[in-house]
């Protein structure tokens, strides 16, 4: 099937549906949303590895979501910002030791074997802890997961490791893989990675390289009466300017993960028949970070760090580079993350005298070109905005007398020069706050960190107390405490500036007003879609 | 100055001249016509063009004066596009007279070198040179001319191979000059006026393949290029096309005036030939 004939079926179905659509009210509930139908969706990456299990990234979970299900997936306004998934429920002992899933009776694999708490237990031990990107540190300290039964599940670690962590946690790497088609297989390079079989309220029935991933309706899923849709088809369209233009001629019907330009937003929502959603993403959210190099004797200088952060136009940015689809951010844990969030940190305002000021006092002083000194400037390849802000920040470095050279580089390159070979001065990144400051956020600036691991603080910034606070809290059962404990780490960073958060945003989504039940939940464009519907 | 004559006497000539002339001026006096960096942030972001007389092109995405972009902007290309050009004919020159005079096993070895280079696309070998080095000024002008030299090589060999077999090539070796002195004095100038015909064609490949590089985001991003400012107004094409339309129009203006030239220039120098 080619995407010609493919897009004229589109069109012949878009037809029909809307000669059926006079005759049916208008609906939004999940229960009374209509069956049927294929949704098109606008996809911007092929992952060579598809398996969820393994790489627990936003590029895999937007394909491999509607497929293999987590234990728990993120919730608005479920039990701890959960719903249940897999497991039923979730319990965790007091000295912090063992967790207990009950999981969901009666579920069915794609293949028609049934599911046990054998795969969880299989996934667990041999693939989240030991091949998992973010697993590895979540499930460090698993030791062994007990079965007793078909239905439940108890993890077990060699160390107290706290349930807050493993909650917050489970909608991203509790990706459970059928324990059949793995065991005894080289699971890196197992077809099932590429052909996935899971439990999830789609098929995965087809993927043609350069074309579209084609899912399709699982009859036999676990929650009777869904999915609604009967196909969802991922169409690989790389040129983000290709999807807006898309969606207008109603090729697909949605676009997620800003796939539609920032720049194009203003545009495309006075057009009728078209939404624009920034809701749907809170569970994962972007910050936009300068990574410093202490190496560096100017930049091991508090002084100068805190003049670079007075340099720094938060509202520029958020207005003029992210368009507003943006928030200036206080300290390393966004305020999406309610639970965590500290306000009360000091706060670095845009102040060029006071910068100016600082670097005098710390000894740097302008010389005759006006300069201080010089710096290398790697900006992130990997978004628009990311690059941007390089432009803008050796601007608003030049204001204050720093003289900064922008390097570019693909993802590769970049990743390299930053986080292997600490070629740069400052970096510009844009890590994920995934719901829990453990999972990716303190491993930015905690030190120990050997060269080479991506994402993590590859500057030499090594802080005692900080470092403390830190392990401390990964230790620290009680939710509470342990909460204080991160509000601590905000207030460290923010003091110390080992980097410097500067802003924190979330995708847009936008999508034809036919599609039902889009954004209600805060991983949404990474959840199984299972309500989502199309009006017919 | 006879020889801007000869060129200016043909239409083309006199047009590619004027227009060449002019962007040297501008690049030039780029820091006097608009001082201090052109890719500061000068006014609020996306203004339009023709409306606000301070910023009379309008500004980018982050606020940047359009016209000073221009302005310098012909500086890199103009640079870039006549120092990969007089690498590139440098370069093709000194291979091409080796081989051509050397003859033999030399000839043998350079030609099948050039041939190597000349079966991979130039742009292809610019683009993996850039980004296996890293971008800056001097890497992108060797890149281009690493991927141009070879055309002014064959030609120059083919040069040197007829006018070697020239009597007073022949008188020379029997006067006993020595056989580099012979190729430096005796054949080169003779073999250089059709090869200076092809600079032109260089220049103007030049300057379209760094606009290129530049609109993939592998020029050096700490000076403005027409490439990279096409390539950022791409993102707001249909809100903002004049991003993308000035940028534009002054690569074809400049690539037109440099190929007008070039048309003088080979005019002038077919002229010069049935004179003599």
């Amino acid at each position: 099937m080619t995407i010609a004939n493919l897009s004229r079926r589109i069109l012949l179905q878009a037809g029909a549906a809307l000669l059926a659509s006079t005759a049916l009210p208008t609906l939004a509930h999940a229960q009374d949303a209509p069956a049927g139908g294929r949704l098109i969706v606008a996809a911007d990456s092929e992952p060579k590895n598809l398996n969820p299990a393994i790489v627990a990234s936003n590029g895999v979970f937007f394909i491999a979501s509607k497929v293999v299900e987590p234990l728990a997936e993120a919730s608005f306004d479920g039990k701890d910002g959960l719903s249940p998934r897999l497991a039923t429920s979730w319990e965790g002992s007091a000295d912090g030791k063992s967790v207990t899933f009950k999981l969901r009776e009666g579920v069915k694999w794609h293949d028609g074997k049934p599911f046990t708490s054998a795969d969880v237990a299989y996934s667990a031990l041999n693939i989240w802890k030991p091949l998992q990107n973010l697993g590895r540190l979540v499930f460090a300290n698993l030791e062994a997961v007990d079965t007793p039964d078909a239905a439940t599940a108890v993890f077990r670690f060699s160390k107290p490791t706290p349930f807050q962590l493993i909650r917050n946690a489970l909608p991203v790497v509790s990706s459970v893989v059928p324990k059949h088609l793995y065991e005894g297989t080289d699971i890196a390079t197992n077809p099932a990675n590429v052909k996935l079989v899971g439990t999830g309220p789609f098929k995965f029935t087809e993927y043609k390289p350069g074309e579209y991933y084609r899912l399709t309706k699982n009859a036999d899923y676990w929650n009777k009466g869904e999915p609604k849709l009967d196909e969802v088809i991922f169409r690989v369209l790389p040129d983000r300017a290709g999807a807006g233009a898309a969606l207008e001629a109603e090729e697909i019907q949605l676009a997620a993960f800003s796939a539609v330009p920032l720049t194009d937003l203003a545009r495309i929502s006075k057009i009728p028949g078209i939404k624009v959603i920034s809701k749907g993403y809170e569970g994962l959210t972007y910050q936009l970070v300068v990574e410093i190099n202490h190496r560096r004797k100017e930049l091991a200088d508090l002084k100068v760090r805190q003049a670079i952060a007075h340099a720094i136009d938060k509202k520029f940015v958020v207005d003029t580079i992210f368009l507003g689809y943006a928030a200036a951010s206080t300290g390393p844990v966004p305020k999406n993350a309610p639970e965590f969030y500290d306000a009360s940190v000091p706060a670095h305002d845009f102040d060029v005298v006071k910068a100016n000021a600082l670097l005098d006092e710390a000894g740097y002083r302008k010389g005759a070109d006006g300069n201080r000194f010089s710096l290398k400037l790697r900006p992130a390849p990997y978004f628009n905005e990311t690059k941007q802000f390089g432009a803008y920040l050796r601007q608003a470095l030049a204001a204050i007398g720093i003289d900064a050279q922008l390097v570019n580089a693909d993802s590769a390159a970049h990743q390299k020069a930053v986080y292997t070979d600490h070629d740069f001065d400052l970096a510009v990144a844009p890590p994920v706050f995934r719901g829990d400051p453990a999972i990716s956020t303190t491993i930015l600036v905690k030190s120990g960190t050997p060269a080479g691991v991506p994402f993590s603080n590859q500057g030499g910034y090594a802080n005692k107390e900080l470092d403390d606070v830190i392990s401390k809290a990964a230790e620290t059962v009680d939710t509470e405490a342990r909460t204080d404990l991160y509000k601590q780490f905000q207030k460290l960073v923010a003091t110390d500036l080992p980097l410097i958060n500067v802003a924190e945003w979330g995708f847009i989504t936008v999508a034809r007003d036919s599609v039902l039940n889009v954004s209600n939940n805060p991983r949404w464009a990474v959840s199984n879609w299972a309500d989502t519907a199309l009006q017919s | 100055m006879r020889r801007i004559q000869n060129i200016t006497k043909t239409p083309e000539g006199a047009i590619g001249f004027g227009i060449i002339a002019a962007l040297m001026l501008v690049a030039l006096f780029a820091p006097i016509v608009s001082p201090g960096d052109p890719l500061r942030i000068a006014g609020s972001p996306l203004l339009a063009p023709f409306v606000d007389p301070a910023f009379p092109l309008g500004t980018d995405r982050l606020g940047r004066d359009v016209l000073a972009g221009i302005i310098h902007g012909t500086r890199t290309s103009l640079a870039v596009g006549i120092a990969a050009a007089i690498a590139a004919i440098a370069i093709g020159l000194c291979v091409g007279l080796a081989a051509g005079f050397a003859g033999g096993a030399v000839d043998e070895a350079l030609m099948r070198i050039v041939d190597a280079f000349q079966i991979v696309p130039s742009f292809l070998l610019a683009l993996a040179f850039v980004s296996v080095i890293g971008a800056s000024v001097p890497v992108v002008v060797l890149a281009i001319a690493l991927g141009a030299w070879a055309d002014p090589a064959r030609l120059t060999r083919a040069q040197v191979l007829s006018i070697r077999e020239r009597d007073y090539v022949a008188s020379a070796r029997v006067i006993g000059m020595h056989p580099v002195e012979i190729a430096w004095k005796e054949i080169l100038p003779n073999a250089l006026p059709p090869v200076l015909a092809l600079s032109a064609i260089i220049v103007a490949a030049a300057i379209l393949t760094e606009a290129a590089l530049s609109f993939l985001g592998l020029g050096d991003p700490n000076i403005v290029t027409w490439g990279s400012m096409i390539a950022e107004g791409r993102n707001v094409l249909r809100s903002s096309p004049s991003l993308s339309i000035f940028p534009g129009l002054a690569l074809v203006i400049t690539v037109i005036g440099v190929y007008l030239l070039s048309e003088g220039l080979t005019k002038a120098l077919a002229g010069r030939r049935s004179e003599a």
